[in-house]
């Protein structure tokens, strides 16, 4: 048996693994761009079924089923309109409050609605991908909420889509606020979150918390990424040991991803 | 070199590792993710050179990953060493049975589950793992042994269907009848 193709197809395997090991991380983005263009005529074919699905869908919904919902969602456009119309004067208001306060004016945020079009193929993180990339104007650790609560934030960006990072993968740490408390802690993964998605750990709490199962839990605003004041969702369990420096809870996220089709992706 | 069968390897890897993330259904059905790629090497093993082998694994890892939140090639070394071990092996393996395909299939699910994450944990990253992984892997070996059944008689018929055919003679080129006119006179 001749050794030599073994050896040299075994060197250089060996080779590019180590590589890519050592890759910094935008070359990594780079060969995953490269690689992911190379999917783009199965997005396109996915695209098209998923839009033939939908006409064919929509042909066979009874007339009286879109009357009663064009009804419904007139009834509903009516209270928004109500709503909206008071908010000119309380933004004014706040505006106004904050200039005699001295305070930074809130930066304003434009949501942009963006489809599901992939999940992560691997059991080991939990990212999802959605429709809109740089050429949307998508930059990178911008953040990503469903209508129930934030869901997490862009971790790559290609050129006409994204990959966003959940609350609950690893890669995805963020500061959060008990507010019955006031406390901040940061809200990570665990071994339970394998199990239920939607549960994951509140870390870094003060030894003496007084955080309470029930308690609703928003974005902090601390480190920039995320805006203030977005709901995440509610406490679940406390484990407190007596001596310890720190508390960790267990938090049920109010957003169950994997029943998610849209998003919407905060640009400023 | 098989030139069209790697093609086709490579584009049914495309099209499983695809289908994996956009086709939500099974992780719904079962709670987790079932990888087509350790397969396809497998049933690439027994029938192509080992550089086809090594270049299959790093095609498709990075083909993988470029639709994951894994670092890129991480399943470069378990996706060749499973290659390398069966192509090395293949004459003592049998694929005659469907116990052994299935078994083959199993084994080569659990052999790159486990490889990727020892390399994933070796290099520094933290991925999610928990005690239900546990449930995860067995039943991503059990997935993986259905899998084998697929895989391999599609790869027979690929095989057959776009390799070229040896060309048969109208009769018996290896044996030469050589006339003595001394004998015959």
């Amino acid at each position: 048996m001749n050794n030599r193709p073994y050896f040299i197809t075994t060197a250089i395997v060996l080779l590019t693994a180590v590589i890519c090991f050592r890759l910094p991380p935008t070359t990594a983005t780079y060969i995953k761009q490269f690689f992911n263009t190379i999917h783009a005529p199965l997005y396109s074919i996915q695209k098209t079924a998923k839009a033939g699905g939908d006409y064919l869908s929509s042909q066979t919904v009874s007339r009286q089923t879109l009357l009663k919902e064009n009804k419904d969602l007139k009834n509903q456009n009516n209270i928004l309109e109500l709503q909206l119309s008071r908010l000119p004067s309380l933004s004014r208001e706040n505006r106004e409050l904050r200039e005699q306060l001295k305070m930074r004016p809130r930066i304003g945020w434009n949501p942009r609605l963006s489809h599901i079009i992939g999940r992560d193929p691997s059991n080991w993180w939990r990212s999802i991908m959605i429709d809109l990339g740089s050429k949307e104007g998508i930059k990178l650790d911008m953040p990503v909420v469903a209508k129930t609560g934030l869901i997490g934030r862009v971790e790559e960006v290609f050129q006409s889509r994204s990959r966003v990072a959940l609350l609950g993968n690893p890669n995805c740490r963020i500061s959060a606020t008990v507010t019955s408390t006031g406390e901040n802690g940061i809200l990570i993964s665990s071994g339970e979150t394998v199990f239920d998605p939607t549960l994951v750990k509140l870390t870094h709490l003060p030894g003496a918390s007084h955080v309470r199962p029930g308690d609703k839990i928003y974005s902090s605003g601390l480190g920039d990424i995320f805006p203030r004041d977005i709901f995440i969702g509610k406490i679940l369990a406390v484990d407190s040991s007596p001596g310890s420096l720190t508390t960790k809870a267990t938090v049920k996220l109010s957003t169950n991803t994997s029943k998610l089709h849209n998003v919407w992706v905060l640009m400023p | 070199m098989k030139g069209f069968f790697t093609i086709a390897i490579l584009i049914i890897a495309l099209i499983s590792c695809h289908l994996a993330a956009s086709w939500s259904l099974p992780q719904k059905l079962i709670g987790f993710y079932i990888n087509p790629l350790p397969v396809l090497i497998m049933v690439a093993a027994f029938r192509c050179p080992i550089s086809t082998i090594g270049a299959l694994a790093i095609f498709c890892s990075f083909t993988q990953d470029a639709i994951s939140s894994a670092p890129v090639g991480t399943s470069i070394l378990p996706l060749y060493a499973l290659g390398l071990i069966v192509h090395v092996n293949n004459k003592n393996i049998t694929l005659a049975r469907t116990k052994s395909r299935f078994t083959l299939g199993a084994a080569s699910g659990a052999f790159v589950s486990i490889l990727s994450l020892l390399v994933l944990l070796v290099a520094g990253h933290e991925p999610l793992i928990g005690w239900f992984s546990i449930w995860q892997l067995l039943s991503e070996i059990l997935a993986s042994g259905f899998l084998g059944l697929v895989f391999f008689p599609l790869a027979e018929w690929i095989d057959k269907s776009v390799e070229e055919q040896p060309l048969v003679a109208p009769y018996d080129t290896s044996t030469r009848i050589i006339r003595s006119p001394h004998i015959h006179g």
